[in-house]
């Protein structure tokens, strides 16, 4: 099933609100559009999902992102019609918790394997990356090997940035550059900000219409994202610039809620999410790191990656905080 | 003598109850105060001043203010040349063309106006090359601050120039000739002529067009909206819609309002209420006769504007055609655009429905007490309708959004809200409209109809609703317009997942996905244009009335 | 016979006691026409007015054989009024422009169709039996409203300077169309200050001072 029709089923599905067309054993899943895209994960998971519980039928709802998912579970509250939201990175997890929707998973954590430890019972890692700046090669035969580089380099090396406030990836760096430099942040994104050519309000509009476009020859993304250039368009273009003050990690959660009509259902697939049948199309799909250990399954690609150290705030910390840095970042840009 | 006084006397009285007119205005004042509470008693922790010391903010006010100040200037201060150049050359080639293309951009939905100027001036669009070719560096004039003021420009310069074009009209006939014989030059008829027609409108419409502009919402959202190019509104969206925060949003929307609200008495104090009506331009009265001004230089110079103003108003119009004809094709196989289609008629529907009656009550109460001498109450149920005037749009909508704190999401409720404050969008130009028809019979037809018992519903079927047709359609007609094109509110309390036309259009813009952008903005327009032309075509058809029937019979039983 | 004492009008509210801007007495019999004359703004509209029941009096009565008018309706009290202008309805062709006289609701049996249509013919207006108002000249227009009132044979009529600006031949057209109805028995008040139309058909004559009716207003109508 192609995702315009998913797409056409999800929006007709809204329209007829209250007193849905859905069948029985119907599991409505929040995620953002490029998880449901042609190209991504979705479809493949989907049909193993689907294949795997016979009767059930799994029914994508793509919001634009990470952060939109959890406004959408703020605004609708316990009226929610989603039995599970996929999306939710660990940055926004506190607030996600916060807002006391959720139950716990309970799956069996042991395949996990992630650069940290991970004991949340309530919010199910399916995969993960670093934030990285990926650079095109042709454009940068050097890329800055860290931070303080990449705020001294010439002028033309301009990247291209997502917005802390309404993407997943701006957030991230902007928990970045905390991290790294604490009390100097402001000054560090004033320097950044001389560099940037566009701020935009996702990753998608960044990655693929300004930065495959030749708009500039960095952009904020994941470490992960030249794997995908390197296998399915073969070419070795587009690679990752490694910092030396280590990249911020981010994992990507997914977690059922308790007001869901299909709580067997719903755990379910959450139990399915760390077996092979899902993972396997967690590389090239959704281009991150898979939650477990593929083996074999795992593209060739992936060992050229780069490894960087991992940085992380803990979630709580995040919420705490957000604010405040969020604040900071837009007063420094526009100073 | 026989007959005594009857205590009893036949009171003439007016028709139409007034107690839909009190309900109107109740909802309106009620709706509209309530909002205002709901967003005091929200800000009511935060301290403005401590707020406005945040660099950020400050910036946005400044910058706020600052894109407004030169959007009036620009278009108002261009419009002048060009009303001039135009009032002086009653006829040349494409004259039509350039006034249709200006009546067009005042009922242009914005967001298929900035997919216009996208495509043109954007950093792929057609001017491109040209950019790049003459100044070397890469075109990114169309975002941040220039983009904005070239997209208020584009909107409001042709209602500008419409606007003293009609005022230059009024000068009357036998000065221009006066002008004609005297063979005045341009300075002179520029002090003795145009200037004196020109000079009282001036205030009103930079006070409206500023207003305009510092309210703007599509144009800042898609050509600026980083924290170096936010306007007061879109800061106040993204803290509802991204940080959730209240009191922020409810402390912007208060100063929004507290500017608004001070431009629209400082317009009002300069005289008159500030009802600018677009009325119909035709042949201007000093073109009948020979100028002197028209020869010489000024005809390079007024070549000039009016190349100018062509190229300003009709790349992008264009575009939109041309485009749009290119994603005609797409248009089958996007199913996600036909329910967005679907969802824009309905609320569209609901909107104009909503916005009619309420003009209706309004203006019948108000007519019901100024036949009771109640004058001071009559006018200030016909302000009610001017709420949107001094609140504005997403002000209203946070308010009460506030107040009514409905469950936004798939359900109806904020579909419902978004309605509600379109409607409010509509209801100024809907009694504008309404008002000029509404007693529907004049004073004499109505002394007829008294005399001969024409009354109740054959009245009103046979004589008055005849009249009324036409204007109602045409205020049902702008209404659904508005509705249709409208991206504000629908921004905030819409669901992304089940967009209306705009907001799908803006999310494809934003995304640069172009073949869906262009079909939306096809379907879009086409709608608008749909709109009109069958609610023309409805009023045009003759009313059916019965003796055209009989008339028909009459002549079959003619015939042997 | 149509009796009005003191028939007061007043632009603010009336106090007893004070001179009203306005008082009317007359008594006018079946038959007979009584002409009103007098400056503009001297009262005529008004005094019209409040006859048709357009204006609501301070005080006094009008009554016909008797019968109270001033309870009634315009529609109820049996009087139609033809006006100087505005008289028919544009948007409605001719002949239903005079069978709303007959019908008010606007639809005509068959039998009052035949008749607008042999008093159109009658009146010389055949041709323009479809035609909508615009199309008709002014006396035309005065000849349409003058046959509607005809063919309703209201008891009362009130002229308010119907002829003014037409042509001689066209007047004594409309002329001899008020004979008849008075001839009928309808009581006429003409308002008009053209002598050749008060001469061809008022019998008494009166005018208007300060307010007030004078002349033959009050005078026993003859014949009584």
């Amino acid at each position: 099933m192609s995702s315009k029709v998913h797409a056409a089923g999800a929006s007709l599905a809204a329209l007829l609100a209250a007193g849905s067309l859905q069948a029985d054993e119907t599991l409505t899943v929040y995620t953002y559009d490029s998880f449901v895209s042609e190209w991504g994960p979705g479809p493949g998971i989907e049909a193993a999902f689907e294949a795997r519980c016979g009767d059930c039928d799994l029914e994508f709802v793509a919001l634009p992102g990470g952060v939109d998912i959890l406004q959408r579970l703020r605004l609708e509250g316990e009226g929610t019609r989603a039995d599970l939201v996929l999306g939710l990175d660990m940055n926004l997890m506190a607030e996600a918790r916060a807002l006391d929707l959720m139950a716990p998973h309970g799956a069996d954590l042991a395949p996990l394997d992630l650069p940290i430890d991970w004991s949340d019972e309530t919010f199910l890692p399916y995969d993960w990356g670093h934030f990285a700046f990926v650079y095109d090669t042709e454009q940068l035969e050097t890329p800055p090997g860290s931070f303080a580089e990449l705020l001294e380099a010439p002028e033309e090396v301009k990247v291209i940035l997502q917005g802390p406030r309404t993407s997943v990836t701006g957030q991230g760096l902007m928990l970045w550059i905390k991290k790294v430099y604490g009390d100097r942040a402001p000054e560090v994104w004033a320097r950044l900000n001389e560099r940037v050519l566009a701020v935009t309000n996702g990753w998608s509009q960044a990655y693929f219409s300004l930065f495959m476009n030749g708009e500039a020859p960095m952009v904020l993304s994941y470490a992960t994202s030249p794997a995908y250039h390197m296998a399915v368009e073969e070419t070795d273009r587009y690679q990752a610039a490694e910092f030396e003050e280590g990249h911020y990690l981010q994992v990507e959660t997914a977690a059922m809620l308790r007001t869901t009509e299909q709580p067997e259902l719903a755990r379910d697939f959450l139990a399915f999410i760390l077996t092979p049948d899902f993972q396997r199309h967690i590389p090239l799909g959704n281009v991150m790191n898979p939650a477990i250990d593929l083996g074999d399954e795992r593209p060739q690609v992936f060992d050229r990656l780069i490894e960087p150290e991992s940085l992380t705030f803990t979630p709580e910390e995040v919420r705490a905080h957000r604010r405040e840095w969020i604040r900071e970042w837009l007063n420094a840009s526009v100073r | 003598m026989s007959g005594a006084t009857a205590p009893q006397r036949w009171a003439s009285r007016s028709r139409w109850p007034p107690g839909l007119g009190l309900a109107a205005l109740t909802a309106v004042a009620g709706l509209g105060l309530g909002s205002l509470g709901a967003l005091l008693w929200q800000a009511r922790g935060v301290h403005p001043a401590a707020l406005w010391q945040e660099p950020w903010l400050a910036a946005v006010l400044r910058f706020t203010l600052w894109q407004a100040t030169l959007s009036t200037l620009l278009a108002v201060g261009l419009a002048v040349p060009v009303a001039l150049a135009l009032a002086r050359r009653p006829r040349f080639p494409g004259r039509g063309l350039l006034l249709r293309a200006m009546e067009l951009s005042l009922v242009l939905p914005t967001l298929i106006g900035l997919f216009g100027l996208v495509a043109v001036h954007g950093r792929r669009g057609w001017a491109a090359p040209l950019w790049e070719g003459l100044v070397g560096s890469e075109s990114g004039y169309l975002y941040g601050l220039s983009g904005i003021v070239l997209a208020h420009v584009f909107y409001n310069l042709p209602l500008a120039a419409r606007l003293m074009l009609q005022a230059l009209e009024t000068a009357p006939a036998a000065h221009w000739r006066l002008a004609s014989q005297l063979g005045l030059t341009r300075a002179t008829i520029w002090r003795t002529l145009e200037w004196p027609c020109l000079a009282p409108l001036l205030p009103r419409l930079a006070a409206l067009i500023f207003t305009l502009c510092f309210t703007s919402f599509a144009i800042v959202m898609t050509l600026g909206g980083g924290p170096r190019s936010s306007t007061l509104e879109v800061a106040l969206y993204q803290a509802l819609k991204f940080d959730h925060d209240l009191a922020l949003a409810a402390l912007l929307a208060l100063t929004q309002l507290t500017i608004c609200l001070s431009l629209w008495l400082l317009a009002l104090s300069r005289g008159g209420a500030p009802s600018l009506v677009v009325g119909s331009v035709s042949l201007p009265t000093g073109g009948r006769w020979r100028r002197r001004d028209a020869l010489g230089v000024s005809r390079v110079t007024d070549a000039f504007w009016l190349t100018a103003l062509a190229a300003l108003l009709l790349p992008p119009l264009a575009a939109v055609v041309l485009a749009g004809l290119a994603g005609l094709p797409e248009l089958p196989r996007q199913a996600s655009l036909w329910a967005a289609a679907a969802r824009s008629l309905i609320m569209a529907l609901g909107a104009a429905a909503g916005a009619l009656t309420l003009s209706l009550s309004l203006l019948t109460g108000s007519r019901w007490l100024k036949a009771r001498r109640h004058g001071a109450a009559a006018l200030l149920m016909e302000g009610g309708g001017q709420l949107i005037l001094v609140i504005p749009a997403l002000v209203l909508g946070t308010g009460l959004f506030l107040l009514l704190r409905p469950t936004l999401g798939s359900g109806w409720q904020g579909y419902g809200l978004v309605v509600l404050v379109n409607a409010f969008m509509a209801l100024p130009f809907a009694m504008q409209v309404v008002r000029g028809a509404l007693p529907g019979l004049s004073a004499p037809e109505e002394r007829l109809a008294d005399q001969f018992g024409i009354r109740g519903r054959v009245r009103l079927r046979w004589l008055v609703w005849p009249r009324l047709r036409r204007p109602l359609a045409l205020a049902l007609a702008y209404a659904m317009t508005l509705s249709l094109g409208d991206f504000s509110v629908i921004a905030l309390f819409g669901s992304p997942s089940a967009p209306t036309l705009p907001m799908l259009l803006y999310q494809q813009l934003g995304g640069y996905r172009w073949q869906g952008a262009a079909a939306t903005a096809l379907l879009l327009l086409a709608l608008v244009v749909l709109v009109f032309v069958l609610l023309g075509l409805w009023t045009r058809r003759p009313p059916r009335y019965p003796w055209n029937r009989f008339a028909r019979e009459e002549r079959h039983a003619r015939v042997p | 016979m149509l009796e009005c004492r003191d028939l007061i009008f007043h632009y603010d509210r009336f106090e007893p006691g004070e001179t009203p801007d306005f008082s009317f007495s007359f008594r006018l019999a079946p038959g007979e026409c009584l002409s009103v004359a007098g400056p503009s703004g001297a009262g005529k509209s008004t005094l019209l007015g409040l006859l048709a029941g357009f204006l609501e009096p301070a005080s006094g009565s009008l009554a016909w054989q008797g019968e109270d008018l001033l309870a009634r309706p315009p529609w109820e009290r049996g009087i139609t009024t033809v006006f100087q202008e505005h008289n028919l309805f544009d948007q409605l062709p001719v002949w239903l422009n005079v069978g709303l006289g007959l019908s008010p609701d606007m639809r005509l049996t068959p039998a009052q169709q035949a008749r607008v249509r042999e008093g159109l013919a009658e009146v010389g207006l055949a041709g323009l039996h479809d035609r909508l108002p615009a199309e008709l000249s002014g006396g035309q227009r005065q000849r349409v409203a003058l046959l509607r009132a005809l063919l309703r044979g209201s008891r009362i009529l009130l002229l308010d300077e119907p002829f003014s600006g037409l042509d001689e031949a066209t007047r004594e057209g409309l002329w001899a169309l008020v004979r008849r109805q008075k001839a009928a028995g309808a009581a006429v008040l003409l308002v008009s200050h053209d002598r050749d139309d008060i001469e061809a058909l008022a019998e008494r004559r009166a005018w208007l001072e300060s307010g007030r009716l004078r002349g033959d207003a009050s005078a026993q109508p003859r014949g009584s």
